[in-house]
């Protein structure tokens, strides 16, 4: 009776996974498809499922630095990579302290800080818009990479902090304890051993900080205008202006613009799932 | 290994005596046990010796310096926790190895410690695995060997025994009273446990509330508790304890029960009574001088009993007197049953007087 009943548990679930891949990944295999077909079966109707003469000259095109595409697609990509990468950095190096700090230590107003880290979470992003381009052209960094990796750094603190302590949390404190009475500073206790244990949270929250700001548009928008310094989401929308009869193209620079991400989830998404349940259940 | 000296200690948090104006002395080679309920302030103690929190007033010298304000690393005591706070991520061999790394010992020494160290504690095979793929009694030994590794001057545990099961919690205990004496270590060793502290320590300070209450050799404690708080958390079953009044009755005195009884005082103990700053007095008896009547007898109380516990070799019989319930031993081949009449006689010689308002023994 059990093995029945759990064995078509089975089949719904499986079902129901399988469509659920195939909503998630059908787009991403179209995107994929349409940008190895040339422009003329691109357009076709009825569509050309299975690109019948597949090519690669979208992509070489794009990543080639002789034609002026290619040199601005490059740049924009390099403009990500960099605004990403430095407000991942920037993340896990504040983050770590102030998840360490919350955890650890009793000081007055610790809990209103902590929740009014968390507040920044509570509202649109749209809502900071004006107020932070208010704020940034009074620091003089509009139209820089800097304001983007401001803006980006508070975005993805309050979920970082808030992941990360809760890895903190479930480290004993009697194993720091233990560190110094073995011989180590409260600083080495914590690079020793502290962060070694807290590593899945680390890596988990500095791939949530670099998707936020490799995927983020809007901000990116509205902070840059000079064309040198558009990151990826909004030299796509160009393209897409630009080039709007090229799908292939355009469905090639998106892929290539998804592809750093997916990969990124893929190889670290085991941490990830780690970190988002670490805490929930108390050892 | 050194001397441990506690010099009017005190660590407050807001307004609380966490630990209050506590003075000892742990001599060069003394196993001495803080005990006393959860709470009492023997945890925070032991803190307070290792460096790990800062105490609000007082000394503490270990051997002849003055560790006020050293830091845990160099105070040079070792710890063993209650969950024994060995590295997850680390081997055996890198948990016993990492209080030598730390004092950046060559790594040919660290190997010949930590070899010697595993001998010693018989877990030799164990050094390449992982914490989490050890026992719980594989564990505390990582956890002592990680602690003897680098020859401390003293070794502090925090309740080292108490995530064991009974069993092999017996077994730890008479191998650490046996490494403390083939090592001559000074220990302090804090357990809620009072068997642990009597069956081990050399002394044992008993604290209550922040308070040191009585600090001497088990035996010492046992027969002598200075209050009824010590009377009543030392020993299993607890002593006894009866509130009675004082009478002077012609010249003699008697104690007098709530429940009517009567019960004449040698003129020794009678000397005590007097000496109690009120009438009120608590009198005390451990369960094995109590003699268990079943027809009345002169000069006992009588009671009525509550409930039989048999444990073998020996049978606790809990009597109801009045308001209170005392324990009594008698031999397994007394036959008792609920509700039974008996009357309770007392050793003259082997109680205690305690005062009824200060709980002072008199």
């Amino acid at each position: 009776m059990k093995s029945r009943g759990s064995r078509g548990w089975g089949i719904v679930r499986v079902a129901f996974l399988a469509v659920l891949t195939l909503f998630t990944l059908l787009p991403m295999v179209w995107m994929l498809l349409t940008s190895l077909k040339t422009q003329f079966a691109a357009s076709q109707y009825p569509p050309e499922w299975w690109p019948k003469n597949v090519t690669f000259e979208q992509y070489s095109l794009l990543l080639s630095p002789a034609t002026e595409t290619g040199r601005d697609f490059l740049r924009y990509m390099f403009n990500s990579v960099w605004v990403s990468l430095a407000s991942t950095v920037l993340g896990v190096i504040v983050a770590v302290p102030a998840a360490y700090a919350f955890s650890r230590f009793r000081f007055p107003g610790r809990q209103l800080l902590f929740y009014s880290v968390l507040l920044r979470n509570m509202f649109p992003a749209v809502v900071f818009l004006m107020p932070l381009f208010i704020l940034m052209r009074w620091l003089h960094l509009v139209n820089t990479e800097f304001s983007l990796i401001l803006t980006y750094l508070t975005f993805g603190l309050p979920l970082s902090i808030w992941l990360l302590k809760g890895f903190y949390d479930n480290i004993p404190a009697q194993l720091e304890q233990a560190a110094r009475m073995d011989g180590a500073t409260r600083f080495q206790a914590f690079f020793q051993i502290v962060m070694p244990l807290s590593s899945p949270g680390i890596i988990a929250t500095a791939i949530y900080s670099f998707i936020l700001a490799w995927n983020e548009y809007l901000y990116a928008l509205v902070f840059l205008n000079d064309k040198s310094k558009l990151t990826l989401p909004v030299g796509l929308q160009r393209f897409f202006t630009e080039y709007t009869t090229n799908w292939p193209g355009l469905m090639a620079a998106s892929f290539i613009t998804s592809v750093p991400v997916v990969v990124l989830f893929l190889i670290l998404q085991k941490y990830f799932v780690r970190a988002l349940t670490e805490g929930a259940v108390k050892a | 290994m050194a001397e441990i000296r506690l010099h009017d200690v005190v660590k407050t948090y807001g307004s609380m005596y966490a630990v209050d104006h506590v003075s000892l002395t742990v001599a060069d080679g003394e196993f001495v046990a803080l005990v006393g309920p959860s709470g009492c302030g023997k945890t925070t103690t032991l803190n307070l010796i290792a460096g790990l929190i800062e105490q609000t007033a007082g000394d503490i010298f270990i051997g002849e310096r003055l560790v006020n304000d050293l830091d845990p690393k160099d105070r040079d005591i070792a710890m063993v926790f209650q969950n024994y706070a060995l590295y997850p991520n680390k081997t055996v061999f890198k948990n016993l190895a990492f209080p030598l790394k730390m004092r950046k010992m060559a790594r040919a020494d660290i190997d010949v410690k930590v070899r010697a160290a595993a001998k010693v504690l018989d877990i030799e095979h164990l050094l390449e695995r992982r914490p989490r793929e050890l026992s719980g009694g594989q564990q505390q030994r990582v956890a002592l060997g990680r602690a003897l590794v680098r020859d401390p001057r003293a070794f502090l545990m925090d309740e080292p025994l108490s995530n064991l099961d009974a069993k092999l919690r017996g077994q730890m205990r008479a191998e650490l009273k046996r490494f403390h004496q083939d090592l001559n270590a000074t220990v302090v060793y804090v357990t809620h446990d009072q068997l642990e502290a009597v069956t081990m320590a050399d002394r044992m300070a008993v604290m209550n509330g922040g308070l040191l209450q009585q600090y001497d050799t088990p035996a010492r404690v046992f027969d002598a508790p200075v209050n009824t708080f010590v009377a009543g958390f030392v020993g299993s079953p607890a002593m006894n304890l009866v509130p009675a009044i004082v009478v002077n009755q012609g010249g003699s005195f008697i104690l007098r029960g709530s429940a009517g009884w009567n019960f004449p005082l040698s003129s020794r103990n009678a000397r005590k009574a007097v000496a109690a700053s009120g009438p009120g007095v608590i009198l005390g008896a451990r369960h094995s001088t109590i003699a268990l009547h079943r027809t009345a007898t002169p000069d006992t109380m009588p009671g009525r009993i509550y409930t039989v516990e048999p444990t073998g070799d020996i049978t606790f019989a809990h009597v109801r007197v009045g308001e209170a319930n005392l324990v009594v031993s008698v031999t397994p081949d007394v036959r008792l049953a609920m509700d039974d009449d008996v009357w309770l006689g007392f050793d003259q010689n082997r109680l205690h007087l305690f005062d009824g308002v200060t709980g002072g023994a008199l």
